[in-house]
């Protein structure tokens, strides 16, 4: 691996100059001519049915554009999953119902910010309040109100990438709240518990956080004088947006183009289309002009996306040596007022859990449940976090019981390569967990620390060490279902790429230059690349299910690969020499064992044009997510290819709790990652400290405080994210175990080490004061109470 | 109702009509059309509107236009001769203390004032200087390391001279 010259190295971003200097454009940066600004009026209700919208005082109000509502929307749906099992539930604009506080009613494009906002409070909605339910047990009940009376089916986004359709008729009548269920079985599971010499059974909680990137949500929204719509889109995949957006305005999708915007963090929350983005383009076409919705940071905290209120019951058994004969796993979220993500991420506490330990046996059922709160969405980690925070805790508890150590208990369970994971089919074709533990244990100094008092500070600062691992998927079946490249050479030998990427902090610009520059044979500065613009580039699969690196890296690889080829075929030409003769060096073709026999890649670039109808060398390349895969697999039963390769992390956690006030303080955070190949090891270790900062956050402070579907925290002084003061030690390793499907040997590393910190601190947390805490956020108050009941066992 | 306020921003005199509500980010956004300067929170909270006013760092989103009047504003698009970058931002490059991009005009700033003000800061005060500059992406962890390098460079350079 040592011999590349340009991957696997820490060279700087190709976009930091333009980032350090306020040059890089962000979607509220644009300007555009004639812009409107567009405002959103939400139900202030939690679940009500509109009796009507008068909106004449607001469009006779000077400086006002446009005004619109659910009746100019045609009755759309959209969502996040729209398959014929789980049809689109969410109207853009409230059509006769709002479902949550935040819901979207109406919008309006003026002059300035103020005009706008004043035109909201012209608009007069009378609402009959309906009775609503605000936890998934509620709504669970027989007694609880429909939040949805009708599922509505029709054509899915998917049809015409072969899904199966469920004719358009008649709507059909709900008759519970539960929105989705994914249920899972293989194995004897009844023998399996029978066998095992120990059972026990937990139960864990974890409360909905924030997304919180910095730049709230923000669109865009044109239109050419020839009908064609144009936007700039706070996004994760542009394709995918494009698509949607096109479905939701009833247009075909070579009539929308997303413009390239920098995007400033998203996190799993940018991914979906939003109803203010559906507005803006509505707003636009209405008015005739440029209109820019910039989401306050409320809206952005509160009415997009949020990660989702789980609760987890975990029970298993294990025979004498700690391995599991049998497993018995059930997660219920409150997935809010629409679908959201809620399908999928029951279906992720499934696959995202099953190739971390060997399960001969399983019974799993998912349920996300309709609530009157905000909706919830993908977020960092997709219900990796809290499935692998209940069943990792869930283990340690085993490990106590069975007196054998965590590492070693984890150790005997964990995967290895070569393993097939059931229902799915995939195989770890790389696996490198086990090294990971040992990584992080021994750089945690586990053995030395482990449930050992000789180095902790005093009676009232105690410490401790836990240990947790996760696992993720490298880019999924999942619309556009793969990703193409495109690279033209210079004339002076240089390159410029063509990709469809979003730069959203990932790094991908320099990692995908990085890949070209490599397979190319040239430095780095000699690729420019385009990315981020539906027309400029072809289709790419986008960067969320972490896909980016894994499947648009490879496109890359094979587009450079391409174009090289064609080099070496025209030097071969030019040269009189067999291209299997030929070897490349430092930008220069030569006959081997004959160097004076040599071109230049700019004089073979400027031989082509001549000689070859003016062929400049364009090299493509495009490649599937899951080639296996017709479609995407069944999110109700977890059949199905899902993904080409897992990426691992085992992190370690090492606390100090005062026992007087209850804070914990983690002092330091191992996490061994393993992401194949670094790509750009500097980039990989700024993911992973990503992941780990907002995994504490998430442990240890972060709580949306929803109380009955108000938020009571919508900002940054009520949401307090992790500061400079409250970050610990890291180490941030990487585990090389060379992909053989990856790009030069890599595959994820975006989201995977968000998901063994919880549990890894609630584990430490445990060891330092034999305080267990199943729910998060681990708050003082929590550690205070588990302290006193244990003063009180003891007592 | 509106007003007539002077502004020097990153050198350049500016007359401007600003209205009483209006902020020193709203001008310099939308009038001046320096957008290097985020609105993350409109609330003072996160940092990334940050710009120097009179050699203070400020939250942009807090200072009221109308209070800037006659003031002296240093924004990130003036802290290096176009085509160059400051030894900070050169050492945020090389550090990679930059992901998704949003915080870091703000986080520049700070640390370009903090090192105007303390060439040689401890740990603890380089904590505490950017504790006001919330970022989603990186942990921190390159950010911190950037600040140290760019302190050490721009002793050595100081040095120098």
């Amino acid at each position: 691996m040592g011999d590349y010259a340009v991957v696997g190295k820490s060279l700087p971003r190709v976009d930091a100059a333009e980032k350090l200097t306020g040059a890089a454009r962000y979607t509220a940066d644009v300007r555009l001519p004639g812009m409107l600004r567009g405002k959103i009026l939400r139900s202030p209700l939690p679940h009500a049915r509109i009796v009507s919208i008068d909106t004449t005082r607001a469009e006779r109000l000077r400086g006002v554009h446009a005004v619109i509502m659910g009746r100019d929307t045609a009755g759309l749906r959209v969502a996040f999953v729209d398959t014929p099992k789980y049809p689109a539930d969410e109207p853009p604009f409230a059509l006769d119902r709002v479902r949550y506080i935040g819901d979207e009613v109406a919008a309006v494009a003026a002059i300035d910010e103020e005009t706008a906002r004043e035109a909201l409070s012209l608009i007069r909605v009378e609402y009959e309040p309906l009775p609503a339910v605000f936890t998934a047990a509620d709504a669970l009940r027989p007694e609880a109100p429909l939040i949805h009376e009708f599922d509505y089916p029709g054509k899915t986004i998917w049809e015409d990438w072969g899904a199966r359709g469920r004719p358009a008729g008649d709507p059909v009548p709900r008759t519970s709240n539960v929105a989705a269920r994914t249920a899972v079985a293989f194995g004897d599971v009844d023998a399996g518990f029978a066998a095992a010499s120990h059972v026990r059974e937990d139960r864990f909680e974890t409360v909905p956080v924030a997304h919180a990137p910095m730049e709230p949500h923000a669109a865009v929204a044109w239109f050419d004088p020839s009908g064609k719509l144009s936007m700039h889109v706070s996004s994760m995949g542009i394709f995918y947006k494009r698509f949607v957006l096109a479905k939701a305005l009833g247009v075909p999708i070579s009539q929308v183009r997303i413009h390239k915007s920098y995007v400033g963090g998203a996190f799993g929350g940018k991914i979906d289309v939003f109803p203010y983005e559906v507005g803006a383009a509505l707003l636009a076409r209405k008015s005739g002009r440029p209109v820019l919705i910039e989401l306050s940071r409320e809206e952005s905290l509160t009415a997009t996306r949020m990660d989702f209120h789980a609760n987890v019951r975990v029970k298993t058994g294990v025979d004498r040596d700690g391995l599991i004969t049998a497993q018995d796993i059930q997660v219920i979220v409150d997935t809010g007022a629409y679908r959201g993500s809620g399908p999928v991420v029951v279906f992720l506490c499934y696959s995202y859990n099953i190739p971390v330990y060997r399960v001969p046996a399983l019974r799993y059922e998912g349920l996300a449940v309709y609530t009157n709160n905000p909706v919830k969405g993908p977020k960092r980690g997709h219900g990796a976090p809290f499935i692998r925070f209940a069943v990792d805790s869930h283990m340690d508890m085993l490990a106590e019981d069975l007196g054998i150590d965590m590492v070693e208990l984890m150790r005997r369970n964990a995967r290895d390569r070569g393993e097939v994971m059931p229902t799915s089919g995939d195989t770890l074709r790389s696996c490198g967990l086990k090294d990971a533990l040992a990584a992080a244990a021994r750089d945690g100094q586990w053995a030395a620390r482990r449930r050992r008092t000789d180095w902790r500070s005093s009676e009232r600062y105690r410490r401790g060490v836990g240990m947790s691992a996760c696992s993720m998927f490298s880019g999924s079946p999942y619309y556009p279902f793969g990703s193409a490249a495109v690279i033209k050479l210079h004339d002076d030998g240089g390159a410029t790429l063509f990709a469809g990427t979003v730069e959203m902090g990932q790094g991908s610009e320099t990692t995908l230059s990085q890949i070209a520059a490599e397979e190319l044979g040239v430095p780095l500065d000699d690729i420019r690349i385009v990315s981020g613009d539906t027309e400029l580039t072809p289709i790419e699969f986008g960067s969320f299910l972490s896909g980016g690196a894994f499947v648009t890296g490879k496109a890359v690889r094979l587009a450079a690969a391409d174009a090289k080829r064609q080099l070496f075929e025209m030097a071969a030409r030019l040269l009189e020499a067999d291209v299997r003769d030929l070897e490349a060096r430092d930008k220069r073709i030569s006959v081997q064992g004959a160097p004076h026999r040599s071109l230049t890649y700019a004089e073979i670039i400027a031989l082509s044009v001549k000689h070859a109808s003016g062929d400049p060398i364009i090299g493509k390349g495009s490649v599937k997510s899951v080639p296996d895969a017709e479609l995407h697999p069944s999110l109700s039963t977890a059949r199905g290819r899902w993904t080409e390769a897992y990426g691992f992390a085992a992190q370690l956690a090492e606390v100090e709790v005062d026992t007087w006030t209850g804070t914990v303080e983690v002092r330091r955070l191992v996490t061994y990652h393993d992401c194949g190949f670094p790509l750009n090891p500097q980039v990989v270790e700024g993911q992973i400290e990503g992941c780990v900062s907002m995994a504490l956050g998430q442990t240890l402070q972060e709580r949306i405080d929803l109380r009955q579907g108000q938020v009571f925290n919508p900002d940054f002084l009520g949401y307090r994210l992790p500061i400079t003061h409250d970050m610990p030690a890291m180490v941030s390793g990487m585990i090389h175990s060379d992909e053989p499907y990856g790009p030069f040997g890599a595959k994820e590393v975006g989201e995977g080490a968000v998901s063994g910190v919880m549990a890894a601190v609630a584990n430490a947390v445990y060891d330092a004061i034999g305080v267990r805490i199943t729910s998060l956020p681990i708050t003082p108050a929590k550690v205070m109470a588990g302290l006193d009941r244990a003063r009180g066992g003891r007592g | 109702m509106k007003r007539l306020i002077q502004l020097t921003v990153n050198g350049q005199a500016h007359d401007l009509v600003v209205t009483p509500v209006g902020t020193l980010l709203d001008v310099l956004r939308d009038d001046l059309g320096l957008t290097g300067a985020k609105r993350g929170c409109d609330l003072g909270a996160c940092g990334a509107c940050t710009v120097i006013l009179d050699g203070r760092p400020v939250n942009s989103c807090l200072t009221l236009a109308v209070e800037a009047d006659g003031s002296d504003v240093a924004t990130i698009e003036g802290v290096a001769a176009p085509g160059r970058l400051h030894p900070v931002q050169e050492a945020f490059a090389v550090h990679g203390a930059v992901q998704c991009g949003f915080c870091t005009p703000g986080m520049v700033l700070v640390t370009k004032s903090l090192l105007d003000e303390c060439p040689e800061p401890e740990d603890r005060q380089i904590r505490e200087a950017l504790s006001g500059n919330l970022c989603r992406c990186t942990g921190y962890v390159k950010v911190l390391d950037a600040v140290r390098a760019a302190a050490r460079r721009l002793r050595a350079r100081e040095g120098v001279r």
